[in-house]
């Protein structure tokens, strides 16, 4: 199910508040449970066995890793957790890519698999990951509690598109929490700012790339209009989704951590990884980079730690050549920066900006393609090469009838909007803006309802994830 | 501070449950009159339907088709796009000077040489051998001229033309682009409107050796007509009125409907009943139809003209009757090619005239070409 969609919104979701505020304390999870799995079941039914198996292996594990009495046996039932999540993911994420990737080398032709991807797989997996190595490392005692371990993995609001939360940040909340009309306010405000951003600005981008996809009247700026549109497209899709996520969790009485903090604006790589997808960037740092010695080791071995933490960071993304070649960018680009580029950025703001933000579109050309020859296409039109021309109606027509969507997103993607909301919120005004800003969301609320009713474009962009 | 979360939460909370429960206890409606089809009803609920994912997926529909208000709703998605996003379409269809028009730029290759091959297929299988007097011409759509005014990017009429102009060497080619502008059309629909298009049945006629009526009597009824685009565009337009053309000619000929009684009973070129339907535009010889002959008992010479059509030749079939005793209408996309011959003979095709007349925007998706 998605959030974006009416059976969400205007069935499920009041529904579960009715029988969420309803229920004593203690049966609080089970609904949030019982919940999670009708949200997860929706679409993909013969999952939640999976989801399911998951669950009670990530639980049995966090078990017994705290009841082993020696490291060794902790050791052995965290790479039991490790392997056991390792092989899951393989299976069911990459083993065509392997098996494709194998016939092309070995010249054989052994079947794919062609299994459908578990929508949130990723999510999950790295959540339970988190809580076992967690338990291991003793920064948190196991859940003896199945249904609240379970609520914890399952969680609807977080389940197919992040943040990936974990154990350790709401183990206390799972256990007691605290409701109010103030959080359950805020809660949906945040959720109805991240669904605008999605309905409203998201999906009209993600149309235009469509559009560019599936037109042969290609211009050398239409290939510029899609990787802008495409770039502002990701970040309102994936920081909408996360917003409404972490709005979800606060009117259940969950502090979710932030997952974007404007990336668009950082002035290098290294700073954008800090504010994008951050939750993703900290799993990998905490339980992959760090664990492989980080950067207190000899060059060699830091380039090596690099490499794999950005392949592995692209591969998370999908099972397929462009998210690798997505990731070793990134490796390549961080490794120049700290090697050659940081003095020069840290000159010249605008020249640091410009740098970023090139390299970043220039990324999700390749992360959105279909296939590499795609992306190697893309990348070849951006810079004229194909026999394109410059311009033509078609993209004229298209960046003039998104004009104020481009604008509304990229000024949309600076703290701007935020520092504004803040600066009336607390000035004179906040009275007026007290009474106007319910108002403002539900304005939001009703033209989002608007564009599902008449069923809009609507993606969904993590089915790889 | 407090209070105010309380108001603003309740303010949430009656939006939310307010929409939600005028959903859950709104009766289904059966069809959609501005969209003009069916709404999805409640799914069947069994293990298979849920396990298979059909019931998911058809609830989802049905929520969306049934919620509350659902026309208002897409009626304040279009005014969004329009005014306050700016954009210039919504849901493909643009309005420019009051005419709304479907946003197509894309020539589709394949569905132009599938019609190709049709139209082949009809010559040599009916046509070759029986008559050599076969012509061909294409309807553009009303974006044609309405496009470039409103500076919205359109097919490449041109390129539709000269591809069958270049690959039909059996057919003449009639130019009929010249003699229509976008004011020749609905405002709301997609149609062209007969009062608007004598000049092209002229030029058609006087292509093939035939004339038409000097006097039609112009008649409008009160009727509102809201083309395909009224919906489809969710905006408030003001409907069409359809005028139609008629002669003592016209009020005299039989119409013989192939899905009415095998063909045997006549009716009448105008049906004054559809006015009130769901498309009025079916007034015109009542709509899509396989198969149709419209017999002119006041053309005593023999003469027929057979033509290979889609909708767009309903009003204009009319104004072609006066030099013929008998005009026959096929319409391939709801009926075998290799059927027609079952029913429309060769004797009917022997010495007539063959015209094979279809809209830019059917060669542009001929795929229901049977």
């Amino acid at each position: 199910m998605l959030f974006s969609g009416i059976p969400f919104l205007f069935y499920f979701l009041p529904i579960v508040l009715i029988v969420y505020f309803c229920v004593p304390k203690f049966l609080k999870n089970t609904v949030l449970l019982l919940a999670s799995l009708i949200f997860y079941g929706w679409g993909e039914p013969v999952y939640l066995f999976l989801m399911a198996a998951s669950i009670l292996l990530g639980y049995f594990i966090g078990m017994f890793i705290d009841k082993s009495k020696t490291k060794k046996m902790k050791r052995l039932w965290l790479t039991l957790s490790v392997i056991s999540s390792v092989v899951i993911l393989g299976f069911f994420k990459y083993a065509d890519f392997f098996i494709d990737n194998f016939n092309a080398v070995t010249g054989l032709s052994l079947p794919l698999l062609k299994i459908a991807l578990p929508i949130g797989i990723s999510f999950y997996t790295f959540q339970i990951l988190s809580y076992t190595i967690d338990v291991y490392r003793g920064n948190v005692p196991y859940q003896k509690n199945i249904i609240n371990f379970a609520t914890y993995v399952a969680l609807f609001p977080q389940l197919i598109a992040g943040p990936i939360v974990r154990y350790v940040d709401i183990a206390r909340e799972l256990e007691t929490r605290e409701h109010s009309f103030e959080k359950f306010y805020l809660g949906m405000r945040r959720f109805i700012v991240g669904l605008s951003k999605k309905v409203l600005i998201a999906n009209q981008m993600g149309a235009v790339c469509d559009l560019f996809r599936e037109t042969s009247e290609k211009s050398t700026l239409f290939f510029w209009v899609y990787a802008v549109a495409f770039a502002i497209h990701v970040y309102f899709d994936f920081s909408g989704y996360s917003d409404m996520a972490i709005g979800l969790g606060k009117i259940f009485g969950f502090n979710f951590i932030e997952n974007f903090n404007y990336p668009y604006i950082s002035k290098s790589i290294s700073e954008f990884w800090r504010r994008w997808h951050m939750s993703l960037g900290s799993w990998f740092r905490d339980y992959v980079y760090i664990p492989l010695g980080g950067n207190r080791v000899r060059f060699s071995r830091w380039l090596f730690n690099t490499l794999v933490v950005w392949m592995l960071t692209g591969l998370w993304h999908g099972a397929a050549w462009n998210f690798v070649m997505w990731g070793l960018l990134y490796a390549v680009l961080l490794i120049g920066e700290k090697l050659f580029v940081k003095k020069l950025i840290d000159k010249n703001v605008v020249i640091a900006h410009i740098y970023t933000m090139l390299f970043v579109t220039v990324g999700f050309v390749i992360f959105n393609a279909p296939d590499m020859a795609t992306a190697g296409k893309d990348l070849l039109g951006m810079i004229g090469v194909g026999g394109y021309a410059l311009s033509n109606e078609l993209t004229l027509y298209h960046l003039s009838s998104n004009a104020l969507i481009f604008i509304l997103g990229i000024i949309g993607a600076t703290p701007l909007p935020r520092l504004l909301h803040t600066k009336l919120a607390e000035g004179k005004a906040k009275n007026v803006v007290a009474i106007i800003e319910p108002v403002a969301c539900v304005v939001l609320l009703f033209l989002c309802t608007a564009y599902l009713v008449d069923g809009s474009y609507n993606p969904f962009l993590y089915f790889r994830f | 501070m407090k209070k105010r979360y309380i108001i603003s939460s309740l303010v949430m909370i009656v939006v939310l449950f307010g929409l939600s429960l005028t959903a859950w206890f709104k009766p289904a409606d059966d069809f959609s009159e501005s969209e003009r089809r069916k709404f999805e009803q409640f799914p069947e609920l069994t293990t298979e339907t849920l396990l298979s994912g059909k019931f998911t997926s058809k609830f989802e529909d049905y929520a969306t088709d049934q919620f509350p208000f659902r026309d208002s709703w897409r009626t304040l998605k279009a005014y969004a796009k329009f005014y306050l996003f700016n954009q210039k379409d919504n849901n493909d269809v643009y309005v420019h000077d009051g005419y709304a028009s479907k946003l197509q730029t894309k020539i589709d290759d394949a569905s132009m040489e599938n019609a190709l091959n049709k139209m082949n297929y009809l010559y040599s299988t009916y046509v070759k051998g029986n008559t050599d007097k076969v012509y061909f011409s294409v309807i553009p759509d009303k974006s044609m001229t309405l496009a470039p005014e409103g500076n919205y990017p359109s097919l490449d009429y041109e390129k539709i033309g000269d591809y069958f102009k270049d690959n039909l060497d059996w057919a003449k080619y009639i130019d009929i682009y010249p003699y229509l502008d976008y004011t020749d059309y609905y405002k709301t629909d997609t149609h062209w409107r007969q009062e608007s298009i004598v000049d092209v049945a002229e030029t058609i006629a006087s292509a093939m050796g035939a004339t038409v009526e000097k006097d039609y009597e112009s008649v409008t009824p009160d009727k509102d007509f809201y083309g395909v685009y009224y919906g489809q565009s969710s905006l408030p337009l003001p409907p069409d009125k359809i005028t139609y053309l008629t002669s003592d000619t016209i009020e005299n000929c039989l119409v013989y409907n192939y899905e009415k009684n095998n063909g045997t009973v006549a009716g009448d070129v105008y049906d004054m009943e559809k006015l009130d339907s769901k498309d009025p535009y079916e007034m015109f010889l009542s709509g899509a139809c396989s198969l149709m002959r419209i017999v002119n008992p006041a053309n005593e010479s023999g003469r027929k003209l057979i033509i290979f059509r889609d909708s767009y030749t309903s009003s204009l079939a009319p104004l072609l009757v006066e030099s013929y005793s008998e005009v026959i209408l096929v319409d391939i996309r709801y009926i075998y090619s290799h059927f027609v011959g079952s029913i429309v003979t060769k004797e009917d095709f022997a010495d007539a005239d063959v015209l094979f007349l279809y809209s830019a925007m059917i060669l542009n998706d001929s795929y229901s070409f049977k």
